[in-house]
């Protein structure tokens, strides 16, 4: 199987944020991502799906090198933002992962107060003084839809939220330090479905000033947020189109069969 | 019914008790260890232990400088030690996760951890005393370093690898270069645990005896001086415990309980910190 290299023909003027060139990734001796090719255009929602194993989270984590973490692990190929190879070795990691924010499938708030939370990532790059960071803080809580709910108790610690609420404070958290790229790994797998919904909600307003890929194993949740999907098997890249047509009209049969809910 | 449930239903039963008599054994000798002393202990208690230095024999006194002389050393020997095993831990769970050296350390660590405390006070007597040709009370700190540092190497690692990687990836996937996801989020997420190992280290090197023997000795008078021989309370303890001396034996069973209670009242701080949700 030739893996497809494909943008979203319906927005064809795009410019690609992201691309992926030949990317081929191992856990140790293990092939993860074989021969992956494709373009993400910018402030659109891009989603990776696929049965568990299939690379859809490995591809997302290379996108910030967050993999780099771990010694055994390492991506081949070429990934440019904005033109520029993140996977070259003088590509500075901090300063990448500020402009590719990350949220995780669990929520993950740092054990320090709801306003620590955010003002922890602003302050590593930035030297505030305390009312605008209070602005900061603040903007960044409306812009993840939490602030009414936080506003009274920015002192409390972060884990005595709700999950849901966590979740979204870890979304703000990422949105303070104003990165260009979200990826979102799961981030509504672990949450009920009121939260769920909230986190869609967010998500569908965050896109326009961002630009968000999202992994997930819900199928109709990739066809609610995304405006092009790509589906993944066996760390392949199977079809990469438009969300519209992956779930009505696929090219390929192992992406009907799994659409259709045939396997996976 | 099975035929042979009864059978099993029997034997749980007995099981079940020899395992409730096994518990009340262990937990008699606490019992009757802390009932001595406090019998003992007690009588001697007053304002004057606290307050007069240790006598000469046949004459009333106190624990005074046993007890500052303790304390000195056991907070120089924390003071040592700790750095050297919260640095060693957080090498080996965070820097040096997958390397060789980690499982090394951790293999020596644990020896270190079990071994005798009397060899590390004849180590600490060839290291420090022998050179310097006396006694002094910054060996003995130091020999006691030496018993703090694997009880704080040990807790150090265990409870920043309990600190979940997904908080580690969060702080990362933030822009947050390591040695900061170390310090404010690692160690936040650790720091009660990480507490309840010095804690606990304290708890084991208060009543440590023979290290202290071959290093600070003992000292009949106050002295705070660090590179002379200092008095502590095991020491003395142990010194006139085996006296024959009335007044010598009931200022030991005192100093024994003051220790007893003092390791007892740290565990309990101990447990309920790590008891404490962070």
């Amino acid at each position: 199987m030739v893996s497809l290299e494909k943008t979203a023909p319906q927005q064809a003027n795009d410019r690609a944020k992201i691309e992926i060139k030949n990317l081929n990734f191992y856990y140790g001796e293990s092939k993860a991502l074989k021969n992956i090719s494709l373009q993400l255009p910018e402030r659109s929602v891009t989603a990776f799906i696929g049965p568990s194993g299939c690379g859809k989270s490995t591809l997302l984590r290379v996108l910030n090198r967050i993999y780099e973490l771990y010694p055994k692990q390492r991506a081949e190929g070429e990934v440019l933002v904005d033109g520029q190879n993140i996977l070259d070795r003088n590509q500075d990691l901090n300063l990448l992962r500020t402009k590719v924010g990350m949220v995780f499938q669990k929520p993950t708030p740092f054990p320090m107060s709801i306003y620590e939370n955010i003002s922890f990532g602003i302050k590593l790059y930035e030297n505030l003084n305390k009312s605008d960071m209070d602005e900061r803080v603040e903007a960044a809580l409306r812009r993840a839809a939490l602030w009414n709910e936080v506003k009274d108790k920015l002192n409390a610690s972060g884990l005595s939220l709700s999950g849901g609420q966590q979740q979204r404070l870890c979304i703000a958290r990422t949105v303070a330090v104003k990165p260009e790229i979200i990826l979102l790994d799961e981030p509504a797998s672990a949450l009920d479905p009121l939260s769920t919904a909230k986190i869609e909600e967010l998500i569908d307003e965050l896109r326009a000033d961002y630009t968000i890929v999202i992994v997930t194993h819900n199928m109709q949740q990739a066809a609610r947020v995304s405006r092009q999907t790509a589906f993944m098997y066996l760390g392949e890249l199977v079809e990469f189109d438009e969300t519209a047509k992956i779930f009505t009209s696929p090219q390929e049969k192992r992406t009907q069969d799994y659409v259709t809910g045939r396997f996976g | 019914m099975s035929s042979i449930y009864p059978r099993r239903k029997a034997t749980n039963g007995i099981m079940m008790v020899l395992c409730v008599v096994a518990a009340a054994i262990g937990l008699a000798w606490l019992a009757l260890i802390l009932g001595a002393l406090l019998y003992n202990g007690v009588a001697g208690l007053n304002v004057a232990v606290f307050t007069e230095m240790t006598p000469p024999p046949g004459e009333a006194g106190g624990l005074l400088n046993a007890i500052v002389g303790s304390l000195v050393i056991t907070v120089i020997a924390v003071i040592i030690g700790t750095p050297i095993g919260i640095m060693a831990g957080t090498y080996m769970a965070e820097y040096g996760r997958f390397s060789k050296l980690t499982t090394a350390v951790r293999f020596i660590n644990d020896i270190l951890l079990s071994a005798p405390s009397i060899i590390v006070g004849l180590f600490v007597y060839e290291l420090i005393v022998r050179p310097m040709g006396h006694f002094s009370a910054i060996a003995g700190a130091f020999a006691l370093a030496v018993l703090v540092i694997p009880v704080v190497v040990r807790t150090t690692e265990d409870m920043l690898n309990l600190v979940p990687n997904a908080l580690r990836e969060a702080g990362t996937a933030i822009g947050a270069p390591r040695w900061i996801v170390i310090r404010s989020v690692a160690y936040r997420a650790a720091l009660s645990g990480i507490v309840t190992g010095i804690l606990l280290a304290i708890a084991r090197i208060s009543g440590e005896t023979a290290p202290l023997l071959f290093t600070a000795l003992n000292n009949q008078f106050w002295s705070s001086d660090l590179n002379a021989p200092m008095a502590s309370l095991p020491v003395t303890i142990f010194q006139f415990a085996l006296s024959p001396y009335e007044e010598w034996q009931q200022l030991a069973w005192t100093g024994a309980l003051i220790i007893t209670l003092t390791v007892l009242g740290l565990s309990i701080f101990a447990r309920s910190l790590t008891g404490r949700k962070g």
